[in-house]
């Protein structure tokens, strides 16, 4: 039920590890999230979709990873990073 | 266009908990404790702190922030059981208090006046598990209409919960329910939860819980 302050936080915590205005060019947001977190997370993974669809984001998208324990972390970002392909 | 990965590992829950840890820091500098009361909606928190502030309003000063997910009743009913502040917090549709709630609403409560704070959660018994608030202790309420095995529906909430409280009891005689199966359901997921039983209604069973507030009020950190 509280998977929307969750989710709420992780935007957060995502948009605050990129420049700012720069949330639109997130790809990806990864979320560890433990089986004894107290998080369900197929709700989590729609409430992120809902979040990540519209400003400052454009579309990340969001994959949670299960883990053992009481975990719940953001573990890491894939960003645009405005330069052509190498 | 290229993708770099960022390195984040942040857990979701440390900003709250830094908020807690805050609370914890300015509630011991005025030595004032906090208790958390958890349960489900019509457990009888809200009767339990009436009774409580009835009985020991004249020997504690007790500060309540009341949460609700709409209307300021419990926090009305209780304003007419104490000349205190009762800061009431309504959270428009969340399932829980969280740390910044509590941070705010102590602005508003004069702390070197204060013995001790009763938090009255949400009624809830799923979120308010995961959000510390920076209390001393979670005290779980659960009564006797609500069936024996709420604690093993519930096992983040009783682990968490260092006290329990078992209210209604006075409806006992008209009911199957099984006390001693719900204590032991209860210590299955947390052995060490210390028990009161009560009516709130009645009195029945309250002086063990009121020795028990005066105690931690008494000594802010029972920890």
């Amino acid at each position: 039920m509280h998977e929307l302050s969750l989710a709420m936080e992780i935007c957060r915590i995502a948009e605050s590890h990129v420049e700012p205005g720069q949330a639109r060019r997130i790809v990806e947001v990864g979320v560890e999230v433990g089986d004894d977190a107290g998080v369900e997370a197929d709700n989590l993974a729609f409430c992120l979709e809902v979040l990540l669809g519209q400003p400052p984001f454009a579309g990340a998208r969001a994959r949670l990873n299960r883990q053992v324990g009481d975990v719940l972390r953001v573990s890491y970002l894939e960003v645009e990073d405005g330069r052509a392909d190498d | 266009m290229a993708v770099r990965t960022i390195d984040v590992r942040e857990r979701v829950m440390a900003k709250n908990d830094r908020l807690a840890a805050e609370v914890r820091h300015r509630l011991a500098e005025h030595g004032v404790a906090a208790l958390n009361l958890v349960s489900a909606p019509g457990s009888g928190k809200t009767m339990l702190l009436e009774r409580t502030l009835e009985r020991l309003g004249d020997d504690l000063r007790m500060a309540v922030i009341a949460g609700d997910v709409q209307t300021q009743n419990d926090a009305d009913r209780i304003a007419r059981r104490t000349p205190r502040l009762v800061q009431a917090v309504v959270t428009g549709g969340a399932c829980h208090l969280d740390a910044r709630q509590v941070l705010t609403a102590l602005d508003a409560i004069d702390l070197d006046d204060t013995d001790i704070v009763f938090v009255e959660n949400v009624g809830n018994l799923v979120c308010p598990a995961s959000w510390d608030l920076g209390e001393a202790a979670k005290v779980v309420i659960f009564s006797v209409t609500e069936g024996e095995d709420k604690p093993l529906k519930y096992p983040k909430m009783f682990q968490q919960a260092r006290y329990a409280v078992l209210n209604k009891i006075d409806l006992l005689p008209h009911l199957s329910f099984d006390r001693d199966l719900a204590v032991r359901h209860a210590r299955t997921v947390n052995p060490d939860l210390r028990f009161f039983f009560t009516s709130a209604l009645t009195g029945e069973g309250l002086d063990a819980w009121l020795d028990f507030v005066r105690a931690t009020a008494a000594r802010p950190a029972p920890r």
